[in-house]
């Protein structure tokens, strides 16, 4: 078995004189700041307001429900979300409608303030409806604030992929079925962003989004 | 308005299955032969083996426990002088009494371990092991606190965890969790620290200063309560539970799985230490083993936390004492650490990383570059530091002999980590029993002689360099090929891919969710060397779902129920410099 063992250096002459051993420790100072001051766009500061620290991917930022393309949320209020959170932050009801789809949740609210940022609603969705994304900007005034509803967290189909954080899955996978979503997307998503181009951001907020069916259903 | 539906609102709550299977550990028969020999050594009929366990168990005598004890510890060949965990656990309506209390001890010499069990009740005083080990002292007064086991001959049994106004005791079964108690200013514990030696002929009048639990200084919330003459520290108490988060209590609502998020907040400053030791101890039980890929993977990431926590020690503790440059050299490249942890999990400070069975995730594709820069990068901020501080008289003068313990006391007192092994005992758990491969890899075990605060930071200095020569090796080898988890549905959720387009899939997908893991029936220790000790995971499971019982044994808490012993005769700003070096983090100490 390797042991080390340390051995205390005796302080010779000159570390005990002390001032030569300050200058030579100013040395180590000023090298990085002259290091610094030529490298300074390697600085490890950010300018925080207007510069923003890139996460990767994975971060774990605030939650997102995605939707079908058809415009309905992919959430079958199921309840594993709810069940697997240690934090026990998600309030689900669920709905029903026989025409479109079984079950849908009407209600479905994250309290921001208990959630631990886990990502384990992530993994337990069989769905791929609950994605997190790398919003990290989750400053409120009032705790009430902090429980977001599904008006918040559902945002339209095709969203954009930039501030994705943790998913279920990284690249692309095979997906049939009702979790892939298909149907009627087309017409609706043109219908209700006027054409191909790139998602409006400010409908990516949740708020501008345009009623659904199930908004309809819910009367709000 | 929601309207009615058929379905009901509240999710599937039916009978939940449970694992009938009792856990059988494995090199059954090698512990068992162990446990004859020691039973032969010990040779009292008060002392009773309790073959089948993962460690040499026996059940003592409520009576004659500090009498064997002693013998452990006295005895020439065994040599059990560690003491690493008290703890207790409740069993209701047990014929032979309520609640068990565990002793775990440790033996240096012969690399062993023991674990001796008494059985109990409410009404009934466990005689105090204090007399034996000064080391089960707090962890005595928090089996007091959470159970209302009695210690006999115990000078100080209160409430260490909860505050003095709490009613009950919150770890025992039919304790209702959703109480609440309220502390007033008022009632806060009037802490008078005891004074021994007095100097009669002193010019200064005795002043009582309180210290925290929110000063700038303690970085954390730590109580310290000192009786001064002039500048000179003449008694000192210590008070604690100021961050306690219901961990153990916790842990038995929540399934095993759901556990991981609060292992993070343990020590916050090498929290995937704390998620492999739990995910490894449970893995124990469960009879599994990671494969090897993400085995590499949390060994990387491990050494890197290692670093990282010594990085914040040494950085947090100079900067108590000044040197505000070193804090910037060290805590750059920590926040570099926590670049690549967040580049794998998704968080930087409570990764949540490891799964039972083997990760979350896959590490990203450039995980290898990413260390590689790191490690290339590391020495020169370390050495910077260095530098800065071993040919600096004034701190050299402030450290060299300051907050000294012997290693007698520090053995006596349950130390472990870098803090005993600053005492010259060469004792790590990646040595003694290496898990994760570590006995693949090539390091030493830094040791210094004296126990003070110099000691304990060149061994920290040197435990990093160590760390970066298994690195330097862990990249050299590359990451092995494979899955990073357990090709288990009972333990590990199905790729989503299958989820997504297989029935079957999907239903143990939902099995695993809603009914969670349900190990064999038994219990299980497992420790790994944590950022400042040993970190061991006691875990008792009855085959629900939920863990009946997890026991953390916090290395913090041993380290620092001794600090008040070691700053008396001192002054406060040594005091201060004592504490920074022994790393204590609260959301250790206070679970």
């Amino acid at each position: 078995m390797g042991v080390i063992k340390i051995e205390r250096r005796k302080q010779s002459f000159m570390e005990r004189l002390y001032i030569p051993e300050t200058v030579k420790g100013m040395f180590v100072t000023l090298r990085h700041l002259i290091h610094n001051l030529l490298n300074y766009k390697d600085l490890p500061i950010i300018n925080y307001p207007e510069v923003k620290r890139v996460y990767s991917e994975r971060f774990r930022g605030r939650h997102i429900l995605t939707s079908r393309e058809d415009g309905t949320t992919r959430c079958v209020a199921c309840y594993m979300c709810s069940t697997a959170c240690p934090a026990e932050c998600i309030t689900i009801e669920a709905g029903e409608d026989d025409r479109t789809r079984e079950k849908f949740p009407t209600r479905y609210e994250i309290d921001l303030l208990r959630c631990v940022y886990c990502g384990y609603c992530v993994d337990a969705c069989p769905e791929d409806a609950i994605y997190m994304t790398r919003d990290y900007e989750l400053a409120i005034d009032t705790r009430a604030r902090s429980v977001v509803g599904l008006r918040d967290l559902v945002v339209p189909p095709n969203m954009p992929t930039e501030p994705m954080g943790w998913r279920p899955y990284y690249g692309e996978i095979r997906k049939e079925g009702t979790a892939g979503g298909t149907g009627r997307g087309q017409e609706i998503r043109a219908a209700a962003f006027g054409d191909e181009a790139a998602p409006n951001p400010e409908l990516y907020k949740g708020e501008a989004r345009p009623k659904s069916e199930a908004d309809s259903r819910q009367g709000a | 308005m929601s309207t009615p539906t058929r379905f009901s609102s509240m999710p599937y709550t039916g009978p939940a299955p449970t694992n009938r299977k009792p856990f059988v550990p494995a090199g059954l028969e090698a512990i068992d032969k162990r446990c004859d020999e020691i039973q032969a050594k010990i040779a009292a009929p008060y002392v009773t083996a309790v073959p089948g366990q993962d460690l040499p168990t026996f059940v003592v005598e409520r009576e004659k426990i500090v009498d064997v004890l002693r013998k452990l510890k006295e005895d020439t060949e065994l040599r059990f002088e560690l003491p690493i965990d008290l703890f207790g656990v409740d069993y209701p309506r047990r014929p032979e009494g309520r609640f068990d209390v565990v002793y775990q001890l440790y033996s240096i010499k012969n690399n062993d371990r023991v674990r001796l069990v008494v059985h109990t009740d409410e009404d009934k005083p466990v005689p105090s092991s204090l007399p034996v080990f000064q080391g089960f002292d707090w962890f005595e007064r928090e089996a007091f606190d959470m159970y209302g086991i009695r210690f006999d001959g115990h000078y100080n049994l209160r409430r260490i965890l909860t505050h003095e106004m709490f009613q009950g005791h919150a770890l025992r079964k039919d304790y209702d969790p959703a109480q609440r108690w309220l502390l007033t200013e008022k009632d806060v514990a009037k802490i008078v620290p005891v004074v021994e030696h007095h100097p009669e002929d002193s010019d200064f009048e005795q002043v009582t200063l309180n210290l925290g639990p929110s000063h700038p200084a303690t970085h954390g919330t730590l109580r310290i309560v000192v009786t001064l003459d002039g500048e000179k520290i003449i008694g000192a108490d210590t008070e604690i539970g100021y961050l306690h988060r219901c961990f153990e209590k916790m842990a038995e609502t929540h399934t095993y799985q759901q556990v991981i998020p609060f292992t993070d907040r343990l020590n916050y400053c090498s929290a995937i230490i704390n998620n492999v030791g739990y995910s490894l101890a449970v893995e124990k039980l469960l009879g599994i083993e990671a494969p090897p890929r993400a085995q590499y993977i949390r060994l990387v990431l491990s050494e890197f936390m290692r670093i990282a926590d010594h990085l914040v020690c040494i950085a947090t503790n100079v900067l108590d004492m000044g040197a505000l440059t070193n804090f910037w050299y060290l805590y750059q490249p920590r926040e570099e650490i926590y670049q690549l942890v967040e580049a794998c999990c998704g968080a930087r400070l409570l990764p949540t990383y490891t799964r039972i069975g083997g990760l979350s995730v896959d590490a990203p594709a450039n995980f290898l570059d990413m260390a590689k820069a790191l490690v290339k990068k590391l020495p020169s901020h370390i050495n910077d530091a260095e530098k800065l501080l071993l040919r600096n008289r004034i701190f050299l003068e402030r450290v060299d002999g300051i907050g000294a313990i012997t290693r007698e006391s520090a053995i006596n007192h349950g130390y472990t980590g870098p803090c005993l092994r600053a005492t010259g005992v060469p004792y790590d758990v990646r040595k003694a029993k290496p898990y994760i491969g570590y006995d693949t890899y090539d390091f030493d075990i830094p040791v210094a002689e004296g126990g003070d605060t110099l000691a304990r930071t060149l061994v920290r200095l040197e435990e990093m360099r160590q760390s970066l020569r298994i690195l330097h090796q862990a990249i050299e080898r590359g990451l092995p090929a494979g899955p990073v988890i357990v090709d288990d549905p009972y333990v590990a959720l199905p790729p989503k891919e299958k989820v997504y387009n297989e029935m079957e899939s999907l239903i143990y997908h939902f099995k695993l969710i809603m009914h969670g893991i349900q190990p064999p029936v038994g219990e299980t220790y497992f420790a790994v060397e944590g950022g400042n000790g040993e970190l061991g995971y006691h875990i008792v499971s009855d085959g629900s779902k939920n863990p009946y019982r997890v026991r953390v044994r916090p290395p913090c808490f041993a380290v620092y129920q001794a600090f008040r012993k070691m700053i008396v005769g001192q002054t406060i700003a040594d005091a201060i410099a004592t504490l920074g070096s022994l790393n204590i983090i609260a959301g250790e100490l206070d679970r």
